[in-house]
């Protein structure tokens, strides 16, 4: 599903360069729900980008679904950041002219979906996160959890096959980071959404099924040990 | 609930909750029902506390009716003693914590650094293996159908207190990379 082959980012050059990936290897299988963890500046949501291909690597490959995010043509690349895949960060950036349901339905706009499938889609996004109530209500009047909700919304329209999760919580209090949390693992368990989540809150990062734990730009390398059943498996693997 | 000076009053407050008797078997459904994952009493460890608060005079045995299993309700006096232990002010003491890790971290030399980090980390997901269950634990009490208002404050706790492990172990982890790792100064003596 994610492929990273051997993956080194390099920001800046000469005596200023900083490598943020440094020859990350891993591989997310389909419905699969990892946490990745580590200090700032660790390079956790350079991780992100790469897979989203909002950055290119400076060597090695990532791979979504098999192909290379690097080599894909704009074309594609557009493709995959609107059907495939669904970003969320810890800023919301809901547009506040819009309610909540023209919010969600903004990927689908931008993609030059019908309005009748965006009329089904909206509500049933909406739906899944517990906001229908609020469909006409602008961001400013929701508070912070559900214009958290929404966000997730909308990049659950697309109806992706990844959700990369950016520390979604971090804005938000205890109670609705927590509902924030189980809505993913929810969405990992219900609908077989492959997810990768960036958090340094370790009581979430460990609500998935594998954490990793990136320091400098790669896998901290620890003892491994399979996870079987509920066991939570917090090896890195490097290869 | 192990291990914990609880135990007893546990047990005898599931009994003070069935004025009409309960058997051992029962005391363990409704243990695990009020508890959760922190009620972790087998059966034989049941029987041992009923038969020591029967024998304390806590609890008494009533008539089965048909069943061959022994009923117990609270007594008068395990009433008092239970209101008094209810009321009566904590006695833990902060544990004496990370002592072991403690001990490594001054006799370990600093060409060891890969391998203290390795024992850091090993301790650090121990702890996040805790997170995992219980947040799997405060899942399924999401959807008991009673309420499990302290199992949720339990939970709060144990994460709590996770969270401090964890995050102390991710503090020793960097202290020793910057004393110990590639290019850094500081000397091998703690």
């Amino acid at each position: 599903m994610i492929e990273y082959r051997q993956v080194t980012k390099v920001f800046g050059s000469g005596d200023t360069a900083v490598k943020a990936v440094d020859d990350l290897s891993f591989t997310i299988e389909r419905g699969d729900f990892w946490s990745l963890m580590g200090p700032s500046g660790a390079g956790k949501s350079t991780v992100l980008h790469l897979i989203a291909g909002l950055t290119s690597p400076t060597s090695g490959a990532v791979l979504v679904e098999g192909r290379d995010v690097a080599r894909m043509s704009g074309k594609e690349a557009a493709e995959l950041r609107r059907r495939r895949v669904g970003y969320v960060l810890q800023a919301f950036n809901l547009l506040p002219f819009l309610t909540a349901e023209e919010n969600v339905g903004m990927p689908l706009v931008l993609d030059g979906v019908p309005q009748r499938e965006i009329d089904r889609r909206v509500p049933a996004a909406l739906e899944l996160v517990k906001m229908t109530h609020r469909a006409k209500h602008h961001p400013t009047t929701l508070s912070g959890g559900e214009q958290q909700r929404v966000a997730i919304a909308r990049a659950l329209v697309i109806d992706p096959a990844i959700v990369l999760a950016d520390e979604p919580t971090g804005n938000l209090d205890r109670a609705n980071g927590r509902a924030v949390m189980d809505l993913l693992v929810d969405l990992n368990e219900r609908l077989s959404v492959t997810i990768l989540l960036v958090t340094h809150d370790p009581v979430f990062a460990a609500m998935a099924k594998r954490v990793l734990h990136l320091v400098d730009g790669s896998l901290e390398q620890t003892t491994a040990s399979d996870g079987d059943g509920d066991a939570l498996t917090t090896s890195g693997r490097r290869r | 609930m192990r291990h914990s000076h609880g135990v007893h009053q546990a047990v005898l407050g599931v009994v003070s909750r069935n004025p009409e008797g309960i058997h051992g078997y029962a005391v363990r459904l409704q243990g695990e029902r009020l508890l959760g994952h922190f009620w972790r009493l087998n059966f034989g460890e049941i029987y041992r506390i009923l038969d020591r608060l029967a024998a304390d005079g806590l609890i008494e045995q009533i008539a089965g009716g048909e069943s061959v299993r022994k009923v117990y309700r609270i007594t008068p006096r395990g009433q008092r003693s239970l209101d008094d232990y209810v009321l009566s002010p904590q006695t833990d003491a902060p544990r004496p914590l990370r002592q072991e890790l403690a001990v490594k971290l001054l006799f370990a030399s600093s060409e060891h650094l890969p391998e203290l980090l390795r024992l850091v980390a090993r301790q650090r997901d121990a702890y996040l293996q805790e997170l995992h269950t219980l947040g799997a634990e405060r899942r399924k009490m999401h959807r008991a159908p009673f309420d499990a208002f302290v199992t949720h404050l339990m939970i709060d706790g144990a994460e709590l207190a996770a969270r401090a492990e964890i995050a102390w172990l991710g503090e020793v982890a960097t202290r020793l990379r910057e004393r110990y790792g590639a290019g850094a100064t500081g000397n091998a003596t703690a």
